[in-house]
C-alpha cells in the first residue's frame, strides 16, 4: 500500500481559539414511536466528544442502541424516530439539519459511513467502480476522467484492488466488500468516519486487517467513531472506549486503562471483558432489558452482583467516567 | 477530556421528529368499502322485488332525459329509467359473476387438490395443462368459447369459469402440498387411508378458507369478464341486460352526445370492484402491515 | 443466454400444439355448422349437393383430429385457410392487420411504462403523501374500469365535446390514402386509452419496488455517501426497484391483448384484435383459430422477453443450465 498523494493534510481543522472537538455529542436521545402510542428509547442522554486523529470505540451488546446512534448522526433514522439533544461537527448541528443540508454538506463530506454488511449497502445492479465514480462526481464536482481517477485514488487508499472495480457487489468476498465500503467512505475525504460494526461476519484475519485499515485512517488525522460489539477489534483500534448498555453510555475510559490496568469501573464493562474467551469466558447472567420497558433505576441492576435498593430505584448519574452507584476503583 | 464534564441527567425537553405523522385512512376505507357492498347487496336483493316498476317499460316521450330528480341517472334511448336499469344490470352481472366464480373455484380446487394429492406424473400433466391454459389470453379464450357455443347465459358462465380456475388451482395445490407435510396427515396415511381419501377427508377442509377467499376476490374479475363479452356482443342476450349490455346499447346514444347511459353502468362496475379491493387490501395490510400497497385487486 | 432462449422456444412447441388441438376439439363439440358460417345467407337457398360439395371442400366431413393435422401441415406451409368474414386468406388478413396492432400495442405499452414509472417513482418518494394518495386512488379506479368504457368516454369527450381528435378508424373518411400524419392523429386516442388501461399495473409495481428499495440498505448506503436525492432515487432506488416490474413486463402481453380486443373494437382500429371479435361474431373458425394461436405465440414470446430482460438488467441472474 503506497502513501496516497491526493489526501488532505492530516492536521485537523481548528476553527476557533477554544479548540472545540471535531464531534461533540451532548444529551443525545433517540426514541421510536410505536403503534399504540408506545415509545422505545433506543438511545438515552448520550454524551461524548471525539478529536481529530482519535478513535472512540462505542461497544455494547447487539441491540443496545449503538447503531441507532450512528444513524442519528447521519440523519438516516426512520420516519417514526424522534431525537433530542445536540451533536455538532465543524459548526454543523447534525440533529436539526434538514435533509438538503445533510445531503449536500454533511454526509460523505463531513461524516463518512463505513456500514455494517457492506455488500448489502451497495446497489446490487451496479458495479463497485460505477458507484465509486458516481460518489466522486457527487462529492468533488469532478467529471469524467478526473472523477474516475479520484475514485481510483480512494479505492487505492482503502486497499481495494483496481482490477476488481468492474465487479458487482454480489461478486465480492467479505473482505473486498469491506474495502469497497471503506473506499466509498473515503471518497469525500470526510474528517470524521463512522464505522458501524465493520467487522461483523468477517473471520479473525479479516477482522484484524479491517481494524488495522481503520486505524491507519485515524493515524492520518481522521476521527473515527467505531461502533462494534467486538472488543478485540476495539482494543486494536481505539484510543478511548465508550460502553453502552440499554441505550445509555455507562462508561467512557482510555483504551489502555480499560483493557489493561486498572480495568473498567462499571460492572457491566467488567462483565463484557470477563466474557471474552481469552479471559475468564464467563457470560453476564441474564438478558438485557427491553428498550421499550426500561426500569426506573439502573438498567443493569437486575443482572448486577453489586446491586442494592438504591440501584433499583435511582438511576446513577454519569460521573468520574462511569454511571454507577458502586464503581470499581477510583476516578481516573 | 471533555467527557469529564458530563451533562447532568435530565429528561430531554424537546423531541424532534423528521418524518411527519400521517393519519391512516384504513378505518375510513374499510367503512366505505363495507357500506358500498351493503348497498350493493340491498340494491340487488331488495329493489327488484320491491319496486313495482317494470324496468323494461318503454316510454318514448321521455327518452334520453339527462339526470334529474325524477331520474337520478337519466333515461335511456327508449325512455327507461337508468338507475333502475343499472340496478337490474348489476344484479345480472353479479349473478353471472358469482356462479362463474363458484364454478371456477370448484374446477380449480379439484384440479389443484388432485395434482397435489396424486403427485408424480398426474401433477406434472395437470400443471402443464394449467400453464397451457394461462398461455391463452383470458378474454380471447372466453371469446372463442362463446363464439363456438353461441351467446347466451350458460356459454358465458362456462367461458368465464374455464378462464378463471387457473389461479385457484395453483393456490390449492400449493396449500395442499404445505398441509401434506403436517404430522396428522402422515398419521392418516400410515393408518392405511388412500391418497385420494386423505385428500378429500383431511386436506380439502384445510384449503377451503384459501379457496373461498380466492373465490370472493375472483367475483370482480368474473363480472368484468362477463361485461367485456357482453359489450362485444358475445355475452348475454339483451333481454337479460347486464352492465356490459347496457354500455353496448348506449353506444348509439353516446355518439349522439348523450353521455349518461354510458357513464353510469361503468360506475356500477367500478365502485363495487373498488369496495372488494378495499376490503381485501385492508385484510392483507392486517396480515402484513409493512406492505404499503397491494399489487392485485 | 442463447441456450435458454432456445430451450424456451422448444418448450413453446408442445404448448402451441396443445392449444391448437384444444381449439379444434372445442370447435368439434360446437353446435355450429362451419358450412352455414361459410355460406352465410346464401346457404339458405343453396342446394344440398352444393352444400355437400362445400362441406367436402372445407374438409369438415372428416374427424377433427384429421382436420387438426391438416391445419398444422397447412400452417407450416404458411396456409392458414380462408376467412369467410374477411373474404380473403387468413394469412393475408394477418399480414395486413398485424402491423397496425403492433403499432397500437407498442405505443400504448411505451406510454404505460413511461408514465407508470414516472408516477410510481414520484409516489414512492413520499409514501402516504398527497401525490401518492391521489395517484394510487386513480390507479385502482383505472384498474377496475373496463377499457371499452374508458374508450367510449374518451370518444365522447375528445371527439364529440371538444372535437380535437378523431373518434375511430385509421384515416379520415374522406381520404383513401394512408398518410403518417393521419395515422398519428387517429392513433392518439386508442393508444392513450389502451396505455391508460395498462398503466395502473406498472405504476403500482414501480411504486412498490421503489418504495421497498428506499427502505433498504443500498439506498441507506447511497444516502450515507452524500449523494443527491435525485441520484439516490433514480440511480439506486429505481435501478433496483424496477427489477420486479422488468421481470413481469413480458407477462403483461395477455392483458395487452385483452385490452386491444376491446380498444380496437371501440375505435374501429383495423388490427387483428378487432378482426378476432369480427371472426367470433361471425363464427369464422379459420380466422378465429389462427388468431387464437397467434395470441398464444405472442404470450409465449412475451414470457421469453421477460426472462431475457431480467437477465440483462440483473447481474445476479445467470443463464447457465
Amino acid at each position: 500500500m503506497t502513501e496516497p498523494s491526493a489526501t488532505r493534510p492530516s492536521t485537523p481543522a481548528h476553527p476557533s481559539a477554544d479548540h472545540p472537538p471535531l464531534l461533540e455529542v451532548r444529551g443525545l436521545s433517540v426514541r421510536f414511536r410505536m403503534p399504540g402510542g408506545r415509545h422505545v428509547a433506543a438511545v438515552s442522554d448520550a454524551g461524548f466528544t471525539l478529536e481529530a486523529g482519535q478513535c472512540l470505540a462505542l461497544v455494547g451488546e447487539s441491540g443496545c442502541g449503538k447503531s441507532v446512534l450512528a444513524s442519528a448522526l447521519l440523519g438516516l433514522l426512520p420516519a417514526n424516530a424522534q431525537t433530542a439533544g445536540t451533536a455538532r461537527t465543524a459548526g454543523t448541528e447534525l440533529l436539526t439539519a434538514d435533509e438538503a443540508v445533510l445531503a449536500r454538506t454533511v454526509r460523505g463530506r463531513l461524516v463518512g459511513l463505513v456500514p455494517q454488511s457492506p455488500a448489502a449497502h451497495l446497489t446490487p445492479v451496479r458495479t463497485v467502480g460505477a458507484q465509486l465514480a458516481e460518489t466522486a462526481r457527487a462529492l468533488t464536482g469532478l467529471r469524467g476522467e478526473a472523477a474516475a481517477r479520484h475514485a481510483a485514488g480512494a479505492a487505492e487508499r482503502a486497499a481495494y484492488p483496481a482490477d476488481h472495480l468492474d465487479r458487482y457487489p454480489h461478486e465480492l468476498s467479505g473482505g473486498l466488500a469491506q474495502r469497497a465500503a471503506t473506499a466509498l467512505a473515503l471518497v469525500g475525504d470526510a474528517p470524521l468516519l463512522l464505522a458501524d460494526e465493520p467487522t461483523t461476519g468477517l473471520d479473525r484475519d479479516l477482522v484484524e486487517h479491517t481494524a488495522d485499515e481503520l486505524r491507519r485512517q485515524v493515524d492520518r488525522g481522521r476521527a473515527l467513531l467505531l461502533i462494534t460489539h467486538d472488543l478485540a477489534a476495539a482494543q486494536r483500534t481505539a484510543d478511548r472506549v465508550a460502553v453502552m448498555y440499554a441505550g445509555r453510555i455507562v462508561e467512557i475510559a482510555e483504551a489502555d486503562r480499560f483493557f489493561g490496568d486498572p480495568g473498567p469501573r462499571h460492572p457491566y464493562a467488567r462483565g463484557l471483558l470477563n466474557a471474552l474467551p481469552e479471559r475468564s469466558f464467563t457470560p453476564i447472567p441474564g438478558l438485557p432489558p427491553e428498550l421499550g420497558d426500561l426500569p426506573a433505576g439502573c438498567a443493569f441492576a437486575p443482572r448486577c452482583s453489586k446491586s442494592d435498593g438504591r440501584c433499583a430505584s435511582q438511576r446513577p448519574v454519569f460521573a468520574g467516567g462511569t454511571a454507577c452507584h458502586h464503581p470499581e476503583g477510583a476516578a481516573p | 477530556m471533555a467527557d469529564r464534564r458530563p451533562v447532568p441527567f435530565a429528561a430531554p425537553a424537546v423531541w424532534r421528529s423528521r418524518g411527519g405523522t400521517r393519519r391512516s385512512t384504513r378505518t375510513l376505507r374499510i367503512a366505505a368499502s363495507a357500506a358500498v357492498l351493503v348497498c350493493v347487496a340491498l340494491a340487488v336483493l331488495v329493489v327488484p322485488p320491491a319496486v313495482d316498476l317494470d324496468q323494461q317499460a318503454v316510454d318514448l316521450p321521455s327518452k334520453l332525459l339527462p339526470p334529474s330528480a325524477a331520474h337520478p341517472f337519466g333515461t335511456d334511448d327508449v325512455g327507461r329509467d337508468l338507475l333502475l336499469r343499472c340496478v337490474y344490470g348489476l344484479r345480472v352481472s353479479l349473478v353471472v359473476g358469482l356462479v362463474a366464480a363458484l364454478a371456477a373455484t370448484v374446477i380449480g380446487t379439484a384440479v389443484g387438490a388432485a395434482a397435489a394429492a396424486l403427485g408424480g406424473w398426474t401433477d406434472r400433466l395437470l400443471m402443464r395443462l394449467v400453464d397451457t391454459f394461462s398461455s391463452v389470453p383470458h378474454l380471447l379464450l372466453g371469446i372463442f368459447v362463446v363464439a363456438m357455443f353461441r351467446p347466451g347465459l350458460w356459454p358465458v358462465v362456462v367461458s368465464v369459469a374455464v378462464t378463471h380456475w387457473l389461479s385457484t388451482a395453483r393456490i390449492v395445490r400449493a396449500e395442499v402440498l404445505s398441509l401434506r407435510s403436517r404430522p396428522y396427515i402422515d398419521a392418516a396415511v400410515s393408518g392405511g387411508a388412500g391418497r385420494l381419501r386423505v385428500a378429500v377427508r383431511h386436506l380439502l377442509p384445510g384449503v377451503l378458507p384459501q379457496a373461498g377467499l380466492a373465490a370472493v376476490l375472483m367475483v370482480p374479475h368474473t363480472m368484468w369478464h362477463e361485461s367485456a363479452l357482453s359489450f362485444l356482443g358475445l355475452g348475454l342476450p339483451t333481454h337479460q341486460a347486464s352492465l356490459g349490455n347496457l354500455v353496448q346499447t348506449a353506444r348509439g346514444s353516446l355518439l349522439a352526445g348523450h353521455w349518461w347511459p354510458t357513464l353510469f353502468p361503468g360506475l356500477f362496475l367500478i365502485v363495487p370492484t373498488l369496495a372488494v379491493a378495499g376490503l381485501a387490501g385492508a385484510w392483507r395490510e392486517r396480515l402484513n402491515p409493512r406492505r404499503r400497497a397491494e399489487l392485485t385487486l | 443466454m442463447a441456450r435458454m432462449a432456445g430451450r424456451r422456444v422448444l418448450l413453446a412447441v408442445p404448448v402451441l400444439l396443445l392449444v391448437t388441438f384444444g381449439v379444434f376439439a372445442v370447435a368439434a363439440a360446437s353446435p355450429f355448422d362451419p358450412v352455414t358460417a361459410y355460406t352465410g345467407t346464401a346457404g339458405l337457398t343453396a342446394s344440398q349437393e352444393n352444400l355437400d360439395q362445400i362441406r367436402a371442400n372445407l374438409g369438415v366431413d372428416q374427424p377433427f383430429t384429421a382436420r387438426w393435422a391438416d391445419w398444422i401441415a397447412g400452417a407450416l406451409r404458411g396456409d392458414l385457410g380462408d376467412s369467410a368474414v374477411l373474404r380473403m386468406p387468413v394469412a393475408d388478413a394477418v399480414a395486413e392487420r398485424l402491423g397496425w396492432s403492433v403499432l397500437l400495442a407498442a405505443a400504448a405499452f411505451a406510454l404505460a411504462v413511461l408514465l407508470g414509472t414516472a408516477f410510481g417513482v414520484l409516489a414512492a418518494r413520499r409514501p402516504g403523501g398527497p401525490l401518492d394518495r391521489c395517484a394510487t386512488a386513480i390507479a385502482y379506479t383505472l384498474e377496475a374500469a373496463p377499457a371499452f368504457w374508458l374508450g367510449l368516454l374518451a370518444i365522447w369527450l375528445f371527439s364529440l365535446q371538444w372535437g380535437v381528435l378523431p373518434a375511430g378508424g385509421l384515416t379520415d373518411t374522406a381520404s383513401d390514402t394512408v398518410t403518417a400524419g393521419q395515422v398519428a392523429r387517429h392513433l392518439v386516442l386508442p393508444a392513450a386509452v389502451l396505455g391508460i388501461s395498462q398503466l395502473p399495473w406498472f405504476y403500482l409495481y414501480v411504486r412498490q419496488g421503489v418504495g421497498d428499495a428506499l427502505d433498504e440498505d443500498p439506498v441507506r448506503g447511497a444516502r450515507a455517501r452524500g449523494l443527491a436525492e435525485r441520484t439516490v432515487l433514480l440511480g439506486h432506488a429505481l435501478r433496483s426497484g424496477m427489477l420486479p416490474m422488468l421481470t413481469l413486463i413480458g407477462s403483461r402481453v395477455p392483458e395487452l391483448i385483452t385490452g386491444a380486443l376491446l380498444v380496437e373494437t371501440v375505435f374501429s382500429w383495423p388490427g387483428i384484435a378487432a378482426a378476432t371479435v369480427q371472426a367470433a361474431t361471425a363464427v369464422d373458425f379459420p380466422l378465429l383459430a389462427a388468431l387464437t394461436v397467434l395470441a398464444t405465440a405472442a404470450v409465449l414470446l412475451g414470457n421469453l422477453l421477460s426472462d431475457l430482460l431480467y437477465g440483462l438488467a440483473d447481474p445476479r441472474v445467470g443463464f447457465d443450465g
